[in-house]
């Protein structure tokens, strides 16, 4: 009889070992989640190269599996194999460059990218040999309305400063406004001094309200425009002026026009004082002479008057 | 020498001289009056963003600009008549300009809306009706070329001050540019200064009322009322009395259907050159092309309707410039390359220039120069309707079909051609009615004459009569008193000799 329960024992002591092997073979919730469960979605951009060279501007938000294809129809010589290789921002991928074989009378160069991050952003260039080139700048969309010319505001006034995407484009996640600082050094805005600065995001516009202006608020100013794996950038300048500036045409106007308004109404005292000098006939005369020759005029009026009747 | 227009004024008008300055003060009185809301709008971007209002909100300044230059005209009729129009002129200006300065503090839309709007616009009225005035005051012969100068200010200050004002909001923005703005207007107080009233003589000014009655109106233009009744009317706001007046009231009709039809045209040209495939700065060009002939349109206007082929015909003249400016707005559906469209712009301005040149010229001659204060008053007040009515309408319908051709370019075109056809048969039977009226005033008044001179006849032959008795009494008299006299005579004779046969009878003795 302890023979069966001995077995029993052993048999329990095997269950419940391999129950605790069972719980410890599920992976812990803990684990690194870097690996993509799902693919990437995929987009191919396709150039066919005349001439030597050409650049494609192409607009990215989102991550994605990029396929930059380059197709080349060679030029005089023919040969059947030609180095081709990339260059990213510039500097050569040497891990991808490979031997393109001459089919169908043409050169195709192909290779697929990972946008995941803005650092993947920047310029993709396929060459063939030293001969042929084609530029990819991978990019943001780009700013819809850029205002060329600066915003005039006063000191003491508050002002708009306004950002806006084109409404056919995709509207960005968030928007981020910087104002330069000397030479290209610029400082990011958030609530820190809500009396001046005051943000509103709309979908595909920004504001940024300047409360209290002062002169050192001339400048430009930057807003960010950010997606998933791409910013796009916008500017605006500003200038704060003092009243003062309209001030000086302003009395310069005025002053013109207490001259001209004096000058007239003097020379005009001075002909009626030089006339009254004269006497009254003068006075009479002074209606008729201005017009010397129209006098005869209303005459001969009066008198054809007298024979129509 | 063009046959001269009746003189109704009671004396005679320089027709040159100082008037020419005067020309120069009306042209940039009037100017300053019609561009003023137009360039304003250059503004109302910046201000919209400023002050955060919508587009339409933004886009009533400019109408209630309008509307108040319009809708004062009786008020300043009156003021011009009471107190001449340098004065006025000079107020105009002042109330203008100091608007828009202040205007420039604005923080809310209300705040521009009055300063502005109503203010500026009240200002800007004062300004045209007076300009007007003291050119019919000035001149006669030389009137239409005197109009026609002085109305070109409108689109020579357009062309000016458009640019100006897009330079000064760049450099001061809107705030600093409605003060510069506001300096600029005051410069119509040196028009005011030009404009000095005319030197009347003394007895001219007594004899014109009795001048006025016993002036015979020589060409059929004229009206037929008696102007001494506008100048006593002259106070009061709206003559009603001017109604009754044929040629007044065919003249309103006209120029109400041609004013539905004239500015929508001009807001809707750009829009539509870009439908057609015109690039924006092209189209904005459009306009400028129509403005830039104007300029030079309205003065060669003024000339040819001085001419003395069409100065006794001006009304239809008038007419002919209407209808040409519609079959101008009727062609234009057919038009969609840029040279044709540019053509367009060019036979647009030419007819605009020419109606708007001979407008208030016509108005004159048919008021003549006492009634025309008032009358101007009057018909800037009801024109103010169809000026509000009219661009809003073309819009609704271009709303409706979608396509600019055929709704609002034919229904400009075809209003104002109907209102240049009106005005030409409404011209025709009012000459034919005064001709008529002249015709037998003339009868009555020969039958007076001849009447007259009968009772003069009798009255001249009874006092002859008369006098002829008297002289032959006295005669009878005379005799039988010289008669007595020479009795009397004897009888002291013969005494004195007999006296003096005793003297020497005494003396012999």
């Amino acid at each position: 009889m302890s023979a069966s329960w001995g077995k029993l024992f052993f048999q329990l002591v095997l269950l419940l070992a391999s129950c605790g092997h069972i719980n410890t073979k599920t992976p812990s919730p803990t684990s690194p989640s870097l690996d993509p469960i799902s693919p990437l979605p995929s987009d191919i951009r396709r150039v066919v190269l005349k001439g030597e060279s050409h650049t494609e501007k192409v607009e990215l938000l989102n991550p994605v599996d990029l396929a930059l294809e380059c197709i080349w129809s060679g030029n005089e010589n023919k040969s059947p194999n030609i180095t081709g290789y990339w260059r990213k921002d510039g500097e050569e991928m040497q891990s991808i460059r490979v031997t393109v074989q001459l089919e169908n009378d043409k050169y195709t160069l192909r290779q697929v990218f990972k946008i995941v991050s803005k650092e993947n952003l920047g310029s993709y260039s396929c060459s063939f040999g030293d001969e042929a080139k084609v530029d990819f700048l991978l990019a943001g969309p780009q700013i819809g309305e850029v205002r060329d010319k600066p915003i005039v505001s006063y000191v003491g006034d508050s002002v708009v400063v306004k950002c806006k995407m084109d409404e056919k484009k995709p509207k960005p996640v968030s928007w981020n406004w910087y104002r330069a600082n000397g030479t290209d050094k610029e400082q990011i805005f958030y609530a820190a001094e809500p009396q001046k600065y005051e943000i509103k995001n709309h979908e595909w516009a920004t504001k940024l309200v300047v409360h209290k202006l002062t002169e050192g608020d001339s400048g430009f100013y930057y807003c960010e425009g950010v997606y998933a794996v791409s910013t796009t950038m916008g500017h605006v300048e500003l200038k704060v002026i003092t009243f003062l500036e309209p001030l000086k045409p302003f009395i310069a106007i005025i002053v013109e026009v207490i001259v001209l308004v004096a000058a007239i109404l003097i020379y005009e005292k001075s002909q009626s004082k030089k006339n009254s000098a004269g006497g009254n006939e003068t006075n009479a005369d002074q209606t008729n002479t201005p017009t010397p020759g129209d006098n005869n005029g209303p005459e001969e009026s009066s008198s054809t008057r007298q024979r129509k009747a | 020498m063009a046959p001269a227009p009746a003189n109704t004024l009671g004396y005679k008008p320089p027709d040159g001289g100082w008037g020419w300055m005067v020309v120069i003060g009306a042209h940039i009185s009037i100017g300053f009056a019609y561009s003023t809301p137009k360039v304003l709008s250059i503004f109302f971007k910046a201000i919209q963003e400023d002050l955060g209002a919508s587009y339409s909100e933004i886009a009533w300044i400019s109408s209630i600009m309008l509307a108040a230059m319009y809708a004062g005209g009786p008020v300043s009729s009156v003021l011009v008549d009471r107190f001449g129009s340098r004065p006025i002129v000079m107020l105009g200006g002042l109330m203008c300009g100091v608007s828009m300065v202040i205007a420039s503090f604005g923080t809310s839309i209300a705040y521009i809306y009055f300063f502005i709007g109503i203010i500026g616009g009240s200002g800007l009225c004062l300004n045209l009706n007076a300009s007007l005035t003291i050119i019919s005051k000035y001149f006669l012969v030389r009137r239409p070329l005197a109009n026609g100068l002085a109305m070109a200010g409108s689109p020579v200050f357009l062309c000016v001050v458009a640019p100006l004002n897009q330079y000064l909001l760049d450099r001061f923005g809107w705030r600093g540019s409605l003060v510069i703005l506001g300096a600029l207007m005051l410069n119509c107080c040196v028009a005011g200064a030009l404009m000095r009233p005319v030197a009347l003589p003394p007895q001219h000014r007594r004899n014109s009322h009795s001048s006025l009655k016993t002036v015979e109106e020589q060409r059929s233009g004229s009206n037929t009322e008696p102007e001494g009744s506008c100048m006593k009317k002259a106070k009061k706001f709206i003559n009603l009395s001017l109604f009754k007046n044929r040629g007044f009231v065919f003249y309103l009709i006209g120029n109400m259907l041609y004013i539905f039809g004239a500015y929508a045209p001009i807001v809707f040209l750009p829009v539509y050159a870009v439908s057609q495939g015109l690039d924006d700065y092209s189209a904005a060009y459009l306009l400028s092309i129509m403005g830039f002939v104007d300029m030079f349109v309205r003065p060669c206007t003024g000339l040819l309707a001085n001419s003395k082929w069409i100065r006794p015909r001006i009304q239809y003249f008038f007419s002919f410039a209407m209808v040409f400016n519609g079959v101008c707005h009727l062609l234009c559906p057919l038009l969609n390359t840029h040279a044709s469209l540019v053509a367009y712009a060019v036979f647009f301005g030419v007819g605009f220039g020419m109606v708007f040149a001979l407008m208030f010229e016509c108005l004159m001659d048919l008021m003549g120069s006492q009634c025309f204060p008032s009358a101007v008053g009057l018909v800037t007040i009801i024109e103010c309707f169809p000026m509000l009515l009219g661009p809003p309408t073309a819009g609704f319908l271009v709303d409706l079909s979608e396509d600019y051709k055929y709704l609002f370019l034919l229904m400009c075109g075809s209003v104002i051609v109907a209102a240049g056809l009106f005005l030409f048969v409404a011209n025709l039977y009012n000459y034919h009615m005064l001709d008529k009226e002249k015709a037998q005033k003339d009868q009555e008044q020969q039958k007076l004459r001849t009447s007259e001179n009968q009772e003069q006849k009798k009255l001249r032959s009874s006092e002859n009569q008369e006098q002829q008795k008297l002289r032959t009494s006295e005669n009878q008299e005379q005799q039988v008193s010289t008669a007595e006299g020479e009795q009397e005579e004897h009888a002291a004779e013969s005494v004195t000799v007999r006296t003096g046969t005793k003297d020497e009878n005494e003396a012999q003795a």
